[in-house]
């Protein structure tokens, strides 16, 4: 019976002789971008946003003769991804095939900010460079510029500063805070208690809560006893609903009721129709901003390819990632060095207007606010960008 | 007892051919090797406890995730080693001290214990590091993969090891004393409590260590992601799919799983979830021995 393995690993190796020589031959033809993707595990639900703005940024390049690789050239667009079961140790070694097995000639970000700190070193040491998109977070900061850069513009510290702000001039007095114990949700609690107090703003009620919250009555009754002029959710997209569910029933009166991570989902508009009127979140990123000239046609094109609108933080970020790629390719070809000075030096036009990287960061697009009208997702902060005023919550 | 000199040259030959791993030159294979020799390490050390005494642990996450949550910590004092060192130690400790009264209980509640207990020392976790401010971690300047592959060689090298040598031990026989009846067991003179605290202490110092090493591999930490169930449930997957009660068992299970995701991944990453769950419903059961049952079936006849 030791046959049966030996055959075995000899099907295995048989199996993965012809897709090796298979890519390896395939240098001359359509250029190869490499991504891993969480298709399952802890992450799954949030890759679709993720993958579908990639395959639509595919498509349209490929409609358009392929991707213009400098001195004229255009080559048609192809990804291969793999599934990292949300998994930053599967991506590292993801990451690590792409470049050394795959030899693919570009490659894309994949999900979360775990996954983008966990192979900010591979990246480094292949020097091959990346546009990251869904990260955020502090800890980006400390990731050595290179071969890594994080167009986001949702920085937590920045992000609980601006919303301190945001909220004293909608004349907020009273605020309760309540806060998901994981990373991006206590980085902005950190730098809003202490704005919240420079801006005059007194706090009425500051939790944290876990990951799998079930019940949030108590947290929301408790508040509500003192009337603030504000909640402050700073959650993730399953407490994002269970609030909005619990915050109707316990008929939550405060004008400014902002969640975290979970109102630009379509899904959320869809559960909760009126409900969900006027409810403000985090997004630097709205079709209507007439600014942003291809703002509004990628809304369109998303929406006409999968029947509903773009996540306006993930899927936003992941086109904006290969816009960037993109634009730096034609300018510099496929040579990494010479991509690399681009991307970090370059200003890009993409669907959330300029961006420029200074470091690893984007320095360019203003920490904002959204506001959900009327089904729509507007931009009500700061005032340079603001595509509609904010309004005041007044009923689920 | 014939089949043992050929049993020991084939896990020689096992470790001597991922020995020589790095040799290839490719970062892919290496890293391959890398998850290969953890999941036999995690898998070897967790059937010393729930293998040999029929208390299966759905929490040995916690061993890993406290592993990787004082490697992560104690980095900034300590050099690697050290840290290393200090990792497994951690979760021997916290298996000595909650051992006691979590084995008391028997079967599902057992079960259900060790998984509940390694969600609570997740959310612990979570919770003190929202209190320190620290809300996830960085590593900077972690050892290179080829020395963090050896370190994870020699670890799953030795949990075969202990795992071969308790199988034929007298602590082994108690073991097994224990999973047959351990109300018998008791009767007769084993100590019971003793030997179960032993294997429980045993069984979580090694993932203790693999998880500092994971956490060196992706070089950031976040508590939610180290104590990641799903790391539980792959152990307690590929242990009954390799075989229990077999020290082979962990390592043809390890290497029948990785080699059928690396084949499947690529492109049907769905279908190996369902495959998966389609291989563990088959070999509860019509091959409750697993592959290792199969292979020393093969060999006999």
């Amino acid at each position: 019976m030791t046959f049966t393995i030996s055959r075995r690993t000899f099907l295995a190796a048989a199996a993965l002789a012809p897709v090796t020589t298979r890519l390896a031959m395939a240098a001359d033809g359509p250029l190869r971008i490499g991504y891993s993707m969480c298709l399952t595990g802890l992450f799954a639900q949030a890759a679709p946003s993720q993958v579908n703005a990639y395959e639509l940024w595919k498509d349209q390049v490929n409609a358009a003769g392929g991707l213009d690789i400098g001195g004229g050239q255009r080559r048609p667009v192809e990804f291969v991804s793999y599934d990292d079961q949300s998994n930053p140790a599967n991506a590292v070694r993801i990451y690590e095939k792409l470049i050394t097995q795959d030899k693919v000639d570009l490659l894309a970000a994949p999900w979360s900010t775990p996954i983008h700190l966990a192979i900010a070193p591979v990246l480094a040491k292949h020097k091959f460079p990346m546009v990251g998109n869904t990260a955020a977070s502090v800890k980006l900061r400390e990731v050595k510029p290179g071969y890594i850069w994080f167009p986001t513009a949702v920085i937590p510290d920045k992000v609980g500063e601006e919303l301190a702000a945001f909220m004293a001039k909608q004349n907020v007095k009273t605020a309760a805070v309540f806060a998901n114990v994981l990373p991006l949700a206590q980085e902005i609690k950190t730098t809003l208690l202490p704005a919240l107090e420079k801006n005059g703003i007194k706090l009425v009620a500051n939790e944290d809560f876990p990951p799998d919250i079930k019940d949030m009555t108590t947290l929301i009754s408790g508040a509500n006893q003192s009337s603030p002029d504000a909640f402050i959710v700073l959650s993730y997209p399953s407490d994002t609903f269970l609030f909005a569910t619990q915050a109707k029933q316990l008929n939550v009166k405060a004008p400014f009721v902002l969640s975290l991570i979970g109102p630009t989902i379509q899904a959320y508009q869809q559960a909760f129709g009126t409900g969900a009127n006027n409810i403000v979140t985090v997004g630097h990123w709205s079709p209507n901003q007439s600014k942003w000239p291809k703002a509004k046609p990628f809304f369109d094109a998303y929406l006409a390819k999968y029947k509903e609108a773009p996540d306006a933080l993930d899927s936003v970020l992941s086109f904006m990632s290969l816009e960037i790629l993109q634009q730096a390719v034609a300018t510099a070809g496929l040579d990494k060095e010479k991509l690399r000075e681009t991307i970090a030096s370059a200003t890009f036009d993409t669907i959330n207007g300029p961006v420029k990287f200074d470091g690893v960061q984007n320095t360019t697009t203003p920490t904002s606010f959204l506001q959900i009208q009327d089904g729509s997702l507007e931009l009500v902060w700061p005032e340079q960008i603001k595509t509609k005023d904010f309004r005041p919550k007044t009923g689920w | 007892m014939t089949g043992k000199p050929f049993q020991i040259a084939a896990f020689l030959a096992v470790a001597g051919l991922l020995a020589l791993v790095p040799l290839l030159g490719s970062e892919y294979w290496l890293g391959v090797a890398f998850i290969v020799a953890m999941w036999i390490a995690l898998i070897q050390s967790w059937s010393l406890l729930s293998a040999t005494t029929g208390y299966i642990s759905l929490g040995h996450a916690v061993f890993y995730g406290i592993g990787a949550y004082v490697l992560v910590v104690s980095l900034d004092w300590m050099p690697v080693p050290y840290a290393l060192a200090l990792s497994g130690a951690a979760a021997g400790l916290l298996a000595l001290v909650v051992g006691l009264p979590v084995l008391r209980v028997k079967g599902p509640y057992f079960v259900i214990l060790t998984f509940g207990f390694a969600e609570l020392v997740k959310n612990l976790v979570m919770l003190l590091e929202t209190r320190l401010g620290q809300f996830s971690r960085m590593i900077f300047d972690a050892p290179s993969l080829e020395a963090l592959y050896y370190a994870m060689l020699a670890l799953a090298v030795i949990a075969t090891a202990l795992a071969a040598w308790t199988a034929q031990s007298r602590f082994g026989r108690g073991l097994a004393a224990i999973r047959e009846n351990e109300v018998a067991a008791e009767a007769i003179g084993v100590p019971v409590t003793r030997l179960k605290l032993f294997a429980f202490v045993a069984s979580a110092i090694i993932p203790g260590i693999v998880g500092g090493l994971l956490v060196l591999r992706t070089s950031y930490f976040a508590a939610d992601q180290a104590f990641d169930p799903v790391v539980s449930f792959t152990i307690v997957t590929t242990a009954i799919v390799g075989g229990l009660g077999r020290v082979s068992g962990p390592l043809l299970g390890t290497l029948f799983l990785v080699i059928l995701s690396e084949l499947l991944w690529a492109r049907f990453p769905q279908a190996y979830m369902m495959i998966l769950g389609a291989l563990l419903i088959v070999f509860i059961l019509f091959v409750p021995q697993g592959l290792a049952g199969l292979v020393s079936k093969g060999l006999k006849r």
